[in-house]
């Protein structure tokens, strides 16, 4: 299992994945919206989303788990 | 010749036979089975053909207060140190071998061998490289108060820094306060695997606090090139590790009096960029990877990226620029949006720091929306962080040229060399945006009261955004000559290299001061 973490604080701005997802490495997951920037979080990994913890809209911090990999 | 002389000449070749044959083919083969070459092989690929001179190779272990001594099992005391010649320049060497007790430092191998050739390194002015692959101190020469004698390896390494560039190199363990060595170094290569380093080995950690971790899991490149920062960059084995020390070198100077070696690469100066407008998006919210951009901006095949996996928001690296060695310091909008924290500030100030210190031109491709804000990285000290970037781009005084391809906000655009800076020359990109914020974080502060009092409180925020977003472009700013021009990014290799060729010749005064304080 591999969770996936916000690298910093931000707004969930797409959510680009749902649980039972198969993903690649480096398959986006969902956007953040920081610091003026679209900032796209990918899989580390390969796997199947077990979890996503998030909701669009929601204000995320560094180090808060976004999604579950399986 | 006599019987005499003969044996006499006899038994010096049987010595130097011994010695060059280090702890013996057990030993050896040892070494090999750990997927580590012998510090011998490390030298022949270290050094060019036949120009590696031996000193101490007749060295071996002595009594030390009386203690036991094995004079005949301690070939160089376990070290091999000399010089010899890197791409025709002499380099000095202090290369620990694993193969006689451990590669531990003990006192004929430390206070004699190691000790000349950081003082002759220093008394030749060139560069300094360590093979670490060693226990550590050899704690039954060590233990007692008469610790109270040593410590001079790192106080001469301080009075070198900045004077003649020093590698560590780790090629295995490098135990205890030695690693201090790495500490202090310019650069760090780790190779994956079978080298480490930590203030403490796992059975002095274990008898210290009782935490229970093994070496490589403590202090392994997986913890030093991606999560501490100490290493610059992870390789696959001994023998990259040693071809990227030559490449380093190859960018600095022998030391700080010296400019660095010229290459011609026979790629054009004038030479057009193209393709950026399949990497670079004008919309300045979308990421790339800025890497893209500075292949083809600097000389074919030119780029050295350094700590390429650790504060991965900033990208430093060398690279030439129509022959010219460069440090490149460039956001990375594909991490964190390329905005600043703590640890990037902190390895780009480190960085600009080498360069100016080895008068090695900087180059900044600014596409920063900031500094990260907020209640989390003010606990991590980002104000304390930033301003060594700060410190040190303004410190700087070798030629320095920007270019400002998308943002450049805040205090981020001071750190990348705003004008400010004193950058010799600073060009933007036709989509560049200069702002102390942006239009959004503008509009908040400045017609709070006016959005508030709107019957439509949002349609007044959005047209107030545009009217401010109309006047971040960079024809203001170049209208004002604030900056030198706006340029065509196709034109970005030309424009830099003409920007450091102009500043070839350049002199700074600044007042006398015994040194500066930097925020550290």
């Amino acid at each position: 299992m591999t969770e996936v973490k916000a690298e910093l604080v931000g707004n969930v701005w797409k959510v680009k994945t749902e649980p039972g997802a198969h993903v690649a490495e480096e398959d986006e997951l969902l956007i953040l919206e920081s610091m003026k920037m679209e900032i796209p979080v990918t899989a580390p990994r390969a796997g199947t989303v077990k979890e996503v913890r998030v909701k669009e809209g929601e204000v995320v911090k560094e180090g808060q788990v976004l999604v579950v990999l399986e | 010749m006599t019987d005499e002389y003969t044996t006499r000449i006899g038994e010096l070749h049987a010595k130097r036979k011994k010695h060059l044959a280090m702890g013996g083919e057990a030993k050896i083969a040892k070494q090999h089975e750990r997927g580590k070459l012998t510090v011998r092989e490390r030298l022949d690929l270290l050094f060019d053909a036949g120009t590696f001179v031996e000193l101490g190779l007749l060295a071996h272990q002595q009594a030390v207060r009386g203690g036991e001594v094995d004079a005949d099992g301690t070939p160089g005391d376990g070290v091999v140190t000399g010089h010899g010649d890197v791409d025709g320049r002499q380099v000095w060497v202090i290369a620990y071998d694993f193969t006689v007790m451990a590669g531990s430092m003990g006192a004929v191998g430390e206070q004699f061998k190691a000790a000349r050739v950081r003082e002759l390194a220093l008394r030749y002015r060139k560069p300094i490289v360590w093979l670490l692959d060693s226990a550590g101190a050899r704690i039954q020469e060590a233990a007692g108060s008469t610790f109270a004698g040593t410590g001079w390896l790192f106080a001469d390494q301080v009075v070198m820094s900045g004077v003649i560039p020093q590698v560590a190199a780790m090629l295995g363990p490098c135990a205890a306060g030695t690693a201090y060595i790495p500490g202090l170094a310019d650069f760090v290569p780790m190779v994956k695997g079978t080298s480490s380093m930590a203030l403490g080995g796992s059975r002095l950690v274990k008898a210290a606090t009782g935490e229970d971790v093994t070496d490589h899991d403590m202090g392994g490149s997986q913890v030093h090139c991606y999560e501490s920062g100490v290493g610059d960059n992870e390789v696959e084995n001994d023998a990259d590790c040693i071809a990227t020390v030559r490449r380093f070198l190859s960018f600095l100077p022998s030391s700080n009096t010296e400019t660095p070696p010229f290459v011609e690469m026979g790629d054009p100066s004038d030479r057009l960029v193209e393709g950026l407008e399949k990497i670079v998006p004008v919309n300045p919210r979308t990421a790339y990877d800025v890497r893209r951009v500075v292949k083809p901006v600097f000389d074919r095949d030119s780029w050295f990226e350094l700590k390429p996996t650790w504060a991965k928001n900033i990208v430093i690296g060398f690279a030439r620029a129509g022959g010219h060695s460069v440090g490149v310091v460039a956001n990375q909008p594909m991490q964190k949006g390329g905005a600043l924290d703590s640890d990037s500030a902190d390895k780009a100030a480190r960085f600009i720091r080498m360069c100016d210190a080895f008068n090695v031109p900087l180059v900044y491709l600014m596409d920063v929306p900031g500094f990260i804000v907020g209640s989390q990285v003010e606990k991590g000290g980002i104000i304390r962080h930033g301003a060594k970037m700060l410190y040190a781009t303004s410190e700087a005084t070798v030629p320095k040229v920007t270019v400002i391809m998308r943002k450049a906000y805040g205090a981020g655009y001071y750190v990348m060399c705003g004008k400010g800076y004193q950058p010799d020359t600073i060009v933007a990109w036709p989509f560049a945006e200069i702002s102390v914020m942006g239009p959004e974080g503008a509009v908040n502060i400045i017609f709070n009261k006016q959005v508030e009092a709107s019957d439509n409180p949002e349609a007044t925020r959005a047209q107030l955004v545009e009217t401010i977003r109309a006047q971040i472009n960079p024809y203001l700013a170049a209208g004002w000559a604030m900056i030198d021009d706006v340029i065509d990014p196709a034109e970005t290799r030309r424009v830099i290299i003409k920007g450091l060729e102009q500043a070839g010749d350049k002199q700074i005064g600044r007042p006398w001061r015994k040194h500066g304080n930097i925020p550290v």
